[in-house]
């Protein structure tokens, strides 16, 4: 059994390639894709892919069976096709050892050199013993960056360990005189093998994990994590549990915005505005310390509900937003009012509508490029069917756009809050899971401060984790940074990374 | 206003008043005491660099929290610096990911003598709930020796700040 909203086709490779090309040209964003192997549960290796069907609450998901030829699992890659599959098919291959043939990039993406050629984490037969076993920790790592050779070009390298306090990650620039040319970034330092370890602790530990993917999404990881077992053993959650998840998701999400457009003042250079927005962003985390005593909202989410009842803070909550939401106009005249900062912002690190979409980008990254594309309105999921707002978008593509659309949206969420806050919600906190039934699977989604949150869970005979696939924002929004540099001066880079605030453990995992 | 700033300068007094960011008075006698402590160990700063291991990215976000204007390390000069060479205290987060180590190895012995090492966050210990992944280690005390450890998961700015100060005590005794 399948949740009402998924439509399940099962298809041969060659309906496949056609079918994922025709969706995606027709303008239906390819929301994840990935690979579970079912040989235990008699079948093969199957890939799928999910699309969300524009403008309706229907995701279409296509899998189809990988065959082996001459010993080795192969299939004709459809990157050609769907640009948005690249990075999964490149994950595929990594964690599975099914090579997308005529994929445009041959490199691997998640394994660094200490990881031994063919043994591929994800596969069921392949346990924690043995990967550990074959580690080879002085191995280097060989990667083919990208080089641009001619009169003038300077290559610059920078991290994994940056300057500041940032996650790691490697960047490589070429570069000519002040301006970038090409950024090939090389990602995957803090790669944890969430993915297996969610198969190894089951379902009830499960969400314990989610919130640790990536931490300023906790509680986006989290929730799409329950929702997905939830919908898988079809269990529907209480009102209150409803009510409590969506005002939470939206703290989180006014949280993040406001501390990320104070951020983007460190990146111009303009120390007031990112001490304002430090300043707020402080109120609002020591407000989520008082409501669940967890600055990063952890603790909250449970399988089948919530384990504590925020809304007795409601007061609390009223008056600290109150207060913030005169302290953030104020910060806001403050940035808009500054010419210096405006200007570093207007037309800094523009990605285009064309290839945001053809390399599906999602979030922040996608509105400020004109796509309106948001999970909340497009896919109601918790009280977002019941609270009146709006998804947010600019046409522009710059760091500016990106500002506002944070800005807009971090307004509309005091809103939701303050809808969420008027009504009663009487009944438990949490609804009783009974167990997982077999063989079943579900998608969860969320949309995250960053962008879309999707978890894929699917049971094997016994009702245990046979694949717990995550996919963040960040994973979709990486390849996009090297188009929304291109052509700006070095100096600049630090402001465009800080404009997309992607996460490099959400995406590492 | 003038007359404010003045007096703050001469007498050393915190830039902010207590009332408006409702600061304790156990906070108050903290923040006394670190900065004693910090003039008489390091002269006048600690400097740290930061390291993330494959940290969920939770303890990075409370350490940048550390220089907002409510908890403002600077004033105890604890601050973070670019180049482990200026370093005096290395501040691992995570769980070591595979990925991490030679960068974390090569960033403590970059670093010049005396050094400490912190290991800050639950899973910087023992792995936390990454524990048993094929892509971490059990912990930063399997890469490079651990002088003290802040628990949390992840520990708030105050937090870290008393495990800086806690990690000086231990080291002058």
């Amino acid at each position: 059994m399948n949740p009402a909203n998924e439509i399940h086709k099962k298809l041969t490779e060659g309906e496949f390639r056609e079918e994922a090309a025709m969706l995606f040209d027709n303008g239906n964003p390819l929301m994840l894709m990935f690979c579970v192997d079912e040989r235990e549960i008699g079948g093969g290796f199957t890939v799928y892919a999910v699309f969300s069907l524009k403008g309706e609450d229907l995701f279409m998901v296509l899998s189809f069976p990988v065959t082996e030829k001459s010993g080795r699992f192969a299939y004709k890659s459809i990157t050609p096709l769907v640009p948005a599959a690249h990075w999964y098919e490149r994950e595929i291959r990594d964690m599975f050892g099914i090579e997308p043939l005529g994929h445009p990039d041959p490199r691997p993406l998640v394994l660094h050199g200490m990881y031994p050629d063919n043994l591929h984490p994800l596969r069921r037969d392949v346990t924690v013993e043995q990967i550990r076993s074959r580690i080879d920790l002085e191995r280097e790592d060989n990667y083919n960056f990208v080089k641009v050779e001619g009169e003038g070009v300077c290559e610059i390298p920078v991290g994994p360990v940056h300057a500041g306090i940032i996650e790691p990650g490697h960047f490589r620039f070429s570069a000519v005189g002040e301006s970038i040319y090409f950024l090939d970034p090389r990602l995957f330092y803090t790669h944890k093998g969430v993915e297996k370890h969610f198969e190894r602790i089951g379902f009830e530990r499960g969400a314990a994990l989610a919130e640790r993917v990536s931490g300023c999404s906790s509680f986006a990881h989290s929730t799409a994590y329950c929702l997905a077992v939830e919908r898988m053993a079809g269990v529907e959650i209480p009102e209150k549990a409803k009510a409590i998840r969506t005002l939470l998701l939206e703290l989180e999400r006014i949280y993040n915005h406001i501390g990320d457009i104070g951020n983007m003042c460190a990146g111009t250079g303009f120390a007031v505005g990112y001490q304002s927005g430090a300043l707020i962003k402080e109120k609002l985390m020591r407000l989520n310390a008082s409501l669940t005593g967890s600055r990063y909202l952890r603790g909250v989410n449970a399988l089948g509900g919530v384990s504590r009842d925020v809304l007795e803070k409601a007061d609390e909550i009223l008056f600290t937003l109150d207060e913030v939401t005169t302290e953030y106009k104020d910060f806001m005249e403050l940035l808009t009012g500054s010419v210096s900062h405006m200007e570093r912002l207007d037309g800094a690190g523009v990605l285009s509508m064309d290839i945001a979409r053809k390399l599906g980008a999602t979030g922040i990254a996608a509105r400020g490029s004109g796509i309106n594309q948001d999970m909340r309105t497009v896919h109601k999921h918790l009280m977002y069917d019941s609270v009146v707002f709006e998804a947010h978008s600019r046409g522009k593509g710059d760091v500016l756009a990106r500002m506002m659309v944070r800005a807009d949206e971090a307004e509309c969420s005091f809103s939701i809050i303050e809808s969420i806050l008027k009504e009663p919600y009487p009944g438990p906190l949490a609804a009783g899971i009974k167990g997982f039934p077999a063989l079943s699977s579900a998608l969860g989604y969320v949309e995250g401060p960053r962008g879309s949150v999707f978890y894929f869970v699917k049971t094997n005979d016994k009702g245990e984790p046979l694949r717990v696939k995550v996919r963040s924002a960040s994973f979709c929004n990486w390849p996009l940074m090297p188009f929304a540099v291109r052509g700006n001066i070095i100096p600049d880079f630090p402001l465009v990374n800080k404009s997309f605030n992607l996460s490099y453990s959400g995406s590492d995992m | 206003m003038f007359t404010r700033i003045f007096n703050n300068i001469i007498g050393k007094k915190k830039a902010l008043r207590a009332g408006e960011l409702k600061l304790t008075r156990s906070d108050l006698e903290f923040a006394e005491g670190m900065r004693r402590k910090m003039h008489s160990v390091f002269g006048r700063s600690a400097r740290i660099r930061q390291v993330d291991a494959g940290s969920c990215n939770a303890c990075e976000w409370e350490c940048t929290a550390m220089g907002n204007p409510v908890y403002d390390s600077q004033r105890f000069g604890v601050d973070f610096v670019a180049s482990p060479r200026h370093a005096d205290i290395i501040l691992v987060t995570g769980p070591v990911s595979l990925g991490m180590v030679l960068a974390l190895k090569k960033t403590y012995l970059a670093t010049p003598g005396p050094k400490l090492v912190i290991a800050c966050g639950d899973c910087s210990k023992d792995g936390g709930i990454y524990r048993g992944s094929y892509a971490v280690t059990d912990g930063a005390a399997e890469i490079v020796p651990v002088d003290s450890y802040i628990p949390g998961c992840p520990p708030t700015p105050r937090d870290i700040l008393a495990g800086i100060s806690r990690t000086i005590d231990a080291f002058i005794k």
